[in-house]
C-alpha cells in the first residue's frame, strides 16, 4: 500500500518534483555562481536580485492577470487541484450530522458496503456504484456526503453539478473524464473513493433529444457521466479480483424533484441508492438547536423546545443562520448572552425580511391595519392549525403590512377545514376593508391569486367540492374536457369562493369592535407579537379555535 | 504545504543574500599579497605593492616599455592594462579603504623614463555602473610619461660627487638625508633603484591634475582654440591654506600668427573660459565642495582671473561671460 502510494505521489505530483529539482539545482547554481564572482560584482548582482524578484512578479501578476481572465484560472479543461481532499481531513463524524437519524442509518449501511466490498463480492453481490441524496436546500446533503467520506477514510472528491457547464462545447464530458481519472488514481493509491457532485441537477437533469440530431452540452456531459459510470462496472465485471480503481462510490446531491433528474442516472447499477433528506422533524431541530447553541453564549433558561417550535419547516441552515443572526442582534444590543427576544428578533427578521420605512398617508396606513386586523382575526378564531405569530404595518420586502401566521405542529398533510380556513384567511383582507371603507385596495390581489389557487386545486384536483367533482381535471388535457364540465368545475370554485367570504363577512361583523380594536393598536404600535394579541382576544373573552 | 514550500525559498534567498553577500574578496589585511599573486598567476607578471594612506601604488617593471619613436610598444600596454583591471578588482573588492590606486611602469632599460597612472576608485565604480560613459572615464584618469624626478636628483648628485671627487661612501648617506623624501606633488611620484617615491593621493590634488589634463586636452581638440592659440603649458594645484583654499590653475596658451582678429584681452578672456568651464565641469562633477575660489593665472604677465565658488556655475556653457570674475594680480 506505502509503495503504491509513493507511486501514486509521484505520478499526480511529477511536476511538482520536477520543479523543486529543478529549482534545488538552479539554487546550487547560482551560489556556485555567485561564489566565484568577486565580492564587488556579487554585491551588484545581490543589489539586482530584489529588482529582478520584483519585474518578475510583476510579469507574472500580468499573465496570472490575463490567465485568470481569459481562462477563468484554469485551462478549458482541467479543474483545480483543491476539489481532492483526503477522507479523514474532512473530518466531519456521525455525531456531527444532526437529527436525520434514519437517514444516517441507511448512510452508515452504505459506508459499510463501501467498506465490505470484498464481502459483499464473496456472497456474489454487486457493489455500491452510486447514492443520490434528494432534499430541499441546506437540509445537510453535502454534510451528510462528507460524515461518509470521514467515516469511510477515503479521499473526497467534490465538485459542483456547474463546474461542468461552461461555454464551450465538450468542457463538461472533458471534466467529467478528468474527474473520473482523477478518482480512480486515487482509488489506486488509497483503496477506494468518494466522489461527490452537488448539484447534480446541473449536469442530471432529463436530457432533451432533438428532432434535428443536435443536442444540447449538458447532454453530451451526463452521457459522459453515465459512460464513466458503466466503465467502472465493467471493470469490475472484467476482473475477477477485487481492483483498487474500481472502488469508486458517486455520491450526488440535489435540491431538484426526483422527476427532474434523468432516469438513466436513476436505474440500479448508477445510483443504486436513493436517500431523500427532507426537513427536520421537531425533534431534530431541537437537536440541531442545541448543537448550534453549545457554540455561542445564551439564556440557559430558554426553552429550546420553543425555539424549535416556533421554527417549523426550518432546513439545519436556516437554524444555523438564525443563531448567528441572533448572536449578532444580542452584540449590537450589547447584551452577554442572546436572549429569547434575540431569537425572535433573528427569526423574524430572516421570515420576515428587514423593516424599511415607508410614509403612508393615514388613509393608507388605517386600510392596510383593518386588512391586517382582517387576517389577523380570521387566523386565529377559524384556522384549525395555525398561530398568529405575529402582526404588522410596518413595510418589508414589498409588503406593506404582514400577519404572521405559526404552524401549531408539523403537518404533511393538508384537510378540507384547513384549507377552507386558509382560503377565508386570505379573503379577510378583503373583507374587513370592504366592510370599513365601503371599498378596497390593490392589496387584496396577492390574497385573492392565493385563495383563487387553492379552491381552484380543491375543485380540479382534490375532489373536495360540494358538487362531488372526484378526480384531478387537471391531468385531462384542456381539450378532451368539455366546456359544460369546465363551467361547473369552475361555478363549484366560484361557490367556495363566495362561502368562505361570506362566512368571514359574518365573522368580521359579529367581531367589529374586535377589528376597530386590533386596527387601533395596530396604526398605534404598527406592531403586535403573539401574547400581546392573545391578551387582546383574551380580554374580549375570545379563545381559539384548536383550545376552545 | 504550500507556504512552507514557499518559505523555504524565501528563506534560501535572504541566506544567498545574507551569507554570500557579506564578506571581501580580499580582505584588507592581503590586499598587497592578493595583487602580487593575482599579476603572478593569471597574467605572469611580477610586481611590487606598496601602500601609503588610502592610495595603493603598484610598481610594474617592463623590458620594452617603449619603442624608439619613443611610443608605448602594445605589449606593455597590453600589460599594463592587466595590472589595471588587477587592481580594480581587488579595490573593488576589498574592505580596506582605498580611495585612489597608481600604477608605475618603468622600463628596465631605461630606468629614467616612466608611465605614472593615477585612477580614483570612485570612478571605475561609477563607470562599473554607467553613471559615467567610458569618454568620461579616461578622461578622469592621469597618465603622464615622464623622467623620474628621483632618477633627476640622483643623477645630479652622482655628478657632483663625481665632479668634486667626494668619497663615494657619503653618496648614499646625503641621498637618504637629504634628497630621497615623500614627494610633496603628483609630478614627484616614481620608482627609482628599489625605493617607491609615493604619497597618498589626496581628491583635491586630483581634480587639480585632471583639470590642468584636461584644459590641455580642450586646446587641442576644440577647433577655435586650437586654430587660435598654442597651448605651451598648464599646471594644476590645490592651495590650502589657513584661511582659504583655492584651484589654481596656470595656463599659458600663446595667440598662433592666424589669430582671428581679437585684441589681447579679448583672447586671454578666451583661454580664462574656456579654462574655468573646465574647472567648473570637474569640480561639479565630483561634486567637490571645499574650496573658495578658483583661479587662473596668466603665466606671461603674472595676472589671473579669480572666480568664487559660488559664481563658477556661470562658466557652464562655452559662450558664458566673465559674469563674476574678478582681475587679480599674483606673485
Amino acid at each position: 500500500m506505502i509503495s503504491r502510494k509513493l507511486k501514486l505521489f509521484i505520478k499526480v505530483y511529477w511536476v511538482r518534483f520536477a520543479i523543486l529539482l529543478a529549482i534545488l539545482l538552479l539554487l546550487v547554481l547560482a551560489i556556485w555562481g555567485m561564489m566565484s564572482l568577486e565580492s564587488f560584482y556579487r554585491n551588484i548582482t545581490l543589489a539586482q536580485l530584489p529588482m529582478q524578484i520584483l519585474l518578475v512578479a510583476f510579469n507574472a501578476a500580468i499573465f496570472v492577470f490575463l490567465y485568470m481572465s481569459v481562462l477563468g484560472g484554469r485551462g478549458f479543461t482541467k479543474f483545480s487541484k483543491k476539489i481532492t481532499v483526503r477522507g479523514e481531513l474532512v473530518n466531519i463524524k456521525w455525531s456531527d450530522v444532526i437529527g436525520m437519524d434514519s437517514i444516517k442509518e441507511e448512510s452508515k449501511e452504505v459506508v459499510e458496503l463501501i467498506k465490505d466490498r470484498v464481502r459483499v463480492k464473496n456472497i456474489g453481490g454487486k457493489i455500491m456504484r452510486g447514492i443520490l441524496m434528494f432534499g430541499p436546500p441546506g437540509c445537510g446533503k453535502t454534510y451528510l456526503a462528507k460524515a461518509i467520506a470521514t467515516e469511510t477514510g477515503l479521499p473526497f472528491v467534490s465538485m459542483s453539478g456547474s463546474e461542468f457547464v461552461e461555454l464551450f462545447v465538450g468542457v463538461g464530458a472533458s471534466r467529467m473524464r478528468q474527474l473520473f481519472k482523477r478518482a480512480r488514481e486515487l482509488a489506486y493509491g488509497y483503496g477506494g473513493c468518494i466522489v461527490f457532485i452537488d448539484e447534480l441537477d446541473a449536469v442530471g437533469r432529463n436530457r432533451v433529444f432533438s428532432a434535428y440530431g443536435g443536442t444540447e452540452e449538458t447532454n453530451s456531459t451526463q452521457n459522459q457521466l453515465l459512460a464513466e459510470m458503466d466503465g467502472l462496472q465493467e471493470m469490475e465485471d472484467k476482473s475477477g479480483e477485487a481492483r483498487p480503481e474500481q472502488n469508486i462510490v458517486v455520491i450526488g446531491a440535489t435540491n431538484a424533484p426526483e422527476e427532474r433528474i434523468d432516469p438513466a442516472l436513476r436505474r440500479p447499477g448508477r445510483f443504486d441508492r436513493i436517500l431523500y433528506i427532507d426537513l427536520p422533524s421537531l425533534q431534530d431541530r431541537e437537536k440541531i438547536f442545541e448543537y448550534y447553541l453549545g457554540k455561542v453564549k445564551y439564556d440557559k433558561s430558554i426553552d429550546i423546545g420553543r425555539l424549535a417550535r416556533k421554527s417549523v419547516h426550518k432546513s439545519p441552515a436556516d437554524i444555523a443562520n438564525v443563531v448567528k443572526e441572533a448572536a449578532l442582534i444580542a452584540t449590537r444590543n450589547r447584551r452577554e448572552e442572546i436572549k429569547f427576544v434575540d431569537f425572535s428578533e433573528a427569526i423574524e427578521r430572516i421570515e420576515l425580511g428587514l423593516k424599511h420605512k415607508r410614509i403612508l398617508t393615514p388613509r393608507e396606513k388605517e386600510m392596510v391595519a383593518y386588512h391586517e386586523s382582517g387576517h389577523l382575526i380570521t387566523t386565529y378564531l377559524l384556522h384549525p392549525t395555525e398561530d398568529v405569530f405575529k402582526a404588522s404595518i410596518v413595510s418589508r420586502r414589498h409588503t406593506l403590512g404582514v400577519v404572521w401566521p405559526q404552524p401549531r405542529e408539523e403537518l404533511y398533510t393538508q384537510s378540507k377545514e384547513k384549507l377552507l380556513a386558509d382560503v377565508k384567511v386570505y379573503l379577510s383582507g378583503y373583507a374587513a376593508e370592504k366592510l370599513k371603507f365601503n371599498t378596497t385596495a390593490d392589496g387584496v390581489w396577492g390574497d385573492f391569486k392565493q385563495a383563487t389557487t387553492i379552491a381552484h386545486a380543491m375543485v380540479w384536483m382534490l375532489g373536495m367540492s360540494e358538487a362531488g367533482f372526484l378526480g384531478d381535471y387537471t391531468a385531462i388535457p384542456q381539450s378532451q374536457l368539455s366546456d359544460s364540465i369546465k363551467e361547473k368545475l369552475n361555478n363549484e370554485t366560484d361557490k367556495i369562493f363566495k362561502s368562505c367570504l361570506k362566512e368571514v363577512e359574518e365573522l368580521l361583523k359579529k367581531e367589529r369592535p374586535l377589528l376597530d380594536r386590533f386596527a387601533k393598536e395596530l396604526i398605534e404600535r404598527e406592531e403586535l407579537d403573539y401574547d400581546e394579541i392573545d391578551a387582546i382576544f383574551k380580554e374580549y373573552g375570545k379563545m381559539h379555535t384548536n383550545a376552545a | 504545504m504550500r507556504r512552507k514550500f514557499f518559505l523555504l525559498l524565501v528563506t534560501d534567498y535572504w541566506l544567498l543574500v545574507t551569507f554570500i553577500g557579506c564578506g571581501p574578496s580580499y580582505p584588507e589585511t592581503r590586499v598587497k599579497e592578493s595583487i602580487i599573486k593575482i599579476c603572478k598567476k593569471e597574467y605572469g607578471l611580477d610586481v611590487k605593492v606598496a601602500t601609503v594612506g588610502k592610495t595603493i601604488t603598484i610598481y610594474l617593471p617592463l623590458t620594452q616599455l617603449i619603442d624608439f619613436t619613443f611610443a608605448i610598444t602594445k605589449e606593455a600596454s597590453e600589460k599594463i592594462n592587466d595590472v589595471i583591471l588587477t587592481a580594480a578588482r581587488v579595490t573593488l573588492s576589498t574592505d580596506a579603504k582605498v580611495d585612489f590606486y597608481c600604477i608605475i611602469a618603468h622600463d628596465v632599460r631605461i630606468p629614467e623614463i616612466q608611465i605614472v597612472i593615477v585612477k580614483y576608485v570612485d570612478d571605475v565604480k561609477r563607470f562599473l555602473l554607467n553613471d559615467i560613459s567610458r569618454g568620461e572615464y579616461s578622461k578622469r584618469m592621469l597618465v603622464d610619461i615622464r623622467l623620474s624626478p628621483q632618477a633627476q636628483k640622483e643623477r645630479a648628485i652622482k655628478d657632483v660627487f663625481s665632479k668634486m671627487k667626494l668619497d663615494e661612501k657619503w653618496e648614499d648617506q646625503v641621498m637618504n638625508e637629504f634628497f630621497r623624501a615623500e614627494p610633496t606633488g603628483l609630478g614627484e611620484m616614481g620608482y627609482w633603484e628599489g625605493r617607491f617615491y609615493i604619497k597618498d593621493v589626496t581628491l583635491a590634488e586630483f581634480l587639480a591634475e585632471q583639470t590642468a589634463n584636461r584644459i590641455k586636452m580642450e586646446f587641442k581638440e576644440d577647433r577655435f582654440l586650437s586654430d587660435n592659440f598654442l597651448m605651451k603649458s598648464a599646471k594644476g594645484t590645490y592651495v590650502s591654506k589657513e584661511d582659504e583654499r583655492y584651484f589654481r590653475f596656470d595656463v599659458s596658451a600663446a595667440p598662433n600668427g592666424e589669430a582671428v582678429e581679437m585684441s589681447a584681452q579679448e583672447l586671454q578672456n578666451k583661454v580664462n573660459q574656456a579654462a574655468l568651464r573646465i574647472a567648473y565641469q570637474v569640480l561639479h562633477g565630483y561634486r567637490f565642495e571645499d574650496f573658495n575660489y578658483v583661479l587662473v593665472v596668466d603665466i606671461t604677465d603674472d595676472r589671473a582671473t579669480k572666480v568664487l565658488k559660488e559664481d563658477l556655475k556661470n562658466f557652464r556653457s562655452k559662450n558664458a561671460k566673465l559674469d563674476g570674475a574678478m582681475e587679480v594680480e599674483v606673485y
